[in-house]
């Protein structure tokens, strides 16, 4: 490693967060107002699968083409991983996820209160209008579980720590090609901020040394998460360099900042105002238009799209993309995975062919 | 025999094969065997062959390939059989099109460029339907042997729809037939229809376009190759030697250094 990077663990963060005497809500994936459950008094700690438990318990409650994050999530919660937390987020991301919602409240019942969050599937006014209305019904429904109201100072306090990290998240982006970092590293880092709290997530993320990245042929990676960090050594090993991302839990979550007004009108407009993004419905021209843009920035030769695999927000798009992004001269690798841990040999050829086709 | 410059090794996944080639490029001496558990050994065992097939040489640059290509010993280089098959095929053929292999337990459509490099390719995933393996599952159910699959496809007078393919669903569904009393033949063809149907629509993401091109075991398959014309209306132009395609391909890597 270039940096003597020390991240905790998401076990340790949770300890240490609930030894403060604050509360835990264990968030699926991956929209969800940040600032809202810190002012009431929740630290969210993000669960994607996790990759390597088995699918068995949580494959139950679902049919067989679920995608790996929300039956290896629904795993974990049966086998005890969430136990302790004081509440589960499950924002409607995707049908996926909204069964799951649905399962967890109706059916598995966890000690846990399940909340939902119901997003909008565009951006217009109305859409605004109704996920303010949404985050008004969470805030009640999170002010019910710890009994705090947030007052004025409360907003005020969650959103200048939250907004500094979200800061510090755009800044890691934006100073990518000038720290001195692997890939795997710079992951660790982006990826952390789905647990640390915003000010040690402030601080690592501007712990990294500047300097030089390591060479390799330039890629960007789209997709929904980067699962098991090796993929960054083997694309390292692979002589690929990923410079630049589309990931759910990557790029698609720096969202612009607003200042002041009212706090949930504020946060609608805040994650209605991210990146095109295959869950809210936006056009593939725009996706596209957004993918080429970042591709030419960032000096990308060709786009590899990383999914879990039945991931259908993500597959309505891929043909369309593809076509999109071909006719623009930009190859494109889809590879799909199962969250077991590690990459099977058909995904490292892929992988790696798709690089050498790029030298 | 003498004049070997370059060694590919293809460690693939049913067969392992090396050939060697002369500083021209042509093919001089070539082994295939049925891929043994112990692969690292193996490799080694059929390049010191092949080496002593040479005579008296220095042995010349490995390239090696396939799913065990980190195995062999010695390889200069190891890459993937994607970039072999495509550099294999233009070496053979002199040009580039559409290259469908069908292997033991893979198959995948290559666009090659003019200059033999790769464009675009997809992979068969883990499920080993659109694969040898499934028609020499099915053979073995049906208790036909590998080779007379394809003539008996070719010969059959009527076509018995396989649904499915999935290679232990299609079974169910053999069964099934077998248990009504369908004919044999009939089946063979109609699993041939269901093995080509799925590659086909695997090379139609590459934007499958003339000449269409077929290497691997399975092209040695007539009833693929016939089916292939008539689904694609392309015909299929078969490199020299179909089964050592990607070794010769990663020779000619060693070759070029």
């Amino acid at each position: 490693m270039t940096n003597s990077l020390r991240c905790p663990t998401r076990a340790e963060v949770v300890a240490r967060v609930q030894a403060a005497g604050r509360r835990v809500a264990a968030v699926l994936p991956y929209h969800y107002p940040r600032a809202l459950l810190r002012a009431h008094g929740f630290h969210p700690v993000e669960v994607w699968g996790p990759p390597g438990v088995p699918r068995d318990e949580g494959g139950r409650h679902f049919q067989a083409y679920t995608c790996d994050i929300v039956v290896r999530a629904t795993s974990f919660l049966l086998r005890g991983g969430l136990d302790g937390v004081d509440a589960i987020l499950v924002p409607h991301t995707c049908d996926a996820l909204q069964g799951m919602g649905s399962v967890l409240g109706d059916f598995v019942r966890p000690t846990p209160p399940v909340l939902t969050l119901y997003l909008p599937r565009s951006r217009r006014p109305v859409d605004h209008e109704f996920l303010v209305a949404e985050l008004r019904r969470l805030g009640e429904a999170l002010a019910a579980i710890s009994g705090r109201v947030p007052a004025p100072a409360d907003w005020e306090a969650a959103f200048a720590a939250e907004d500094a990290a979200d800061r510090a998240l755009a800044d890691l982006y934006a100073r990518r090609e000038g720290l001195a970092v692997t890939d795997r590293e710079f992951y660790t880092v982006v990826r952390s901020r789905e647990f640390l709290p915003a000010e040690d997530f402030v601080a690592l993320a501007g712990s990294l040394a500047a300097g030089d990245p390591p060479g390799g042929v330039p890629v960007m990676l789209s997709g929904i998460v980067a699962e098991p960090l090796d993929l960054f050594d083997h694309l390292s090993a692979m002589g690929a360099r990923v410079v630049a991302d589309d990931l759910a839990s990557g790029r698609r979550r720096v969202y612009p900042l607003q200042d002041g007004g009212d706090p949930h009108t504020r946060l609608a407009t805040r994650l209605l105002g991210g990146p095109p993004d295959p869950t809210r419905g936006d056009p593939i021209a725009a996706r596209a238009r957004h993918l080429r843009e970042q591709m030419g920035a960032a000096g990308a030769r060709g786009l590899v799209i990383y999914d879990p695999k039945f991931c259908e927000p993500e597959l309505f798009d891929v043909p369309l993309l593809r076509r999109h992004l071909s006719a623009a001269g930009l190859p494109v690798l889809h590879v799909e995975v199962e969250l077991t841990g590690s990459l099977t040999q058909q995904t490292l050829t892929r992988l790696e062919a798709f690089v050498e086709t790029l030298r | 025999m003498t004049g070997a410059a370059a060694i590919g090794v293809d460690a693939g996944s049913t067969t392992c094969k090396v050939v060697a080639v002369d500083e021209t490029g042509a093919l001089l001496a070539s082994r295939l065997e049925a891929t043994h558990p112990r692969l690292e050994e193996q490799a080694a065992g059929l390049i010191t062959a092949l080496v002593g097939d040479l005579g008296p040489v220095e042995p010349p640059p490995v390239v090696a390939t396939g799913y065990g290509r980190q195995l062999v010993r010695g390889a200069a280089r190891r890459v993937t059989e994607i970039t072999c098959h495509a550099r294999g095929v233009f070496g053979a053929l002199g040009h580039g099109g559409t290259l469908v292999d069908i292997g033991g337990q893979d198959a995948k459509a290559i666009r090659i460029g003019e200059e033999g490099r790769p464009i675009d390719f997809a992979m068969n995933d883990k499920c080993a339907a659109g694969t040898g393996r499934f028609l020499e599952h099915t053979a073995g159910r049906l208790g036909v042997a590998v080779a007379d699959l394809g003539p008996r496809a070719l010969g059959a007078t009527a076509e018995e729809p396989i649904s499915s393919t999935c290679t232990v669903f299609a079974e169910s569904e053999i069964i099934s037939l077998i248990g009504r009393g369908a004919d044999l033949d009939a089946i063979i063809r109609g699993l041939h229809r269901s093995l080509v149907g799925r590659i086909v629509a695997m090379a139609r993401t590459v934007g499958l376009g003339p000449p269409l091109i077929l290497s691997g075991g399975v092209a040695l398959n007539p009833g693929v190759r016939a089916m292939m014309e008539e689904a694609t209306g392309m015909a299929v132009i078969l490199p020299p030697h179909p089964q050592l395609t990607g070794a010769y391909g990663a020779a000619l890597i060693a070759l070029e250094g």
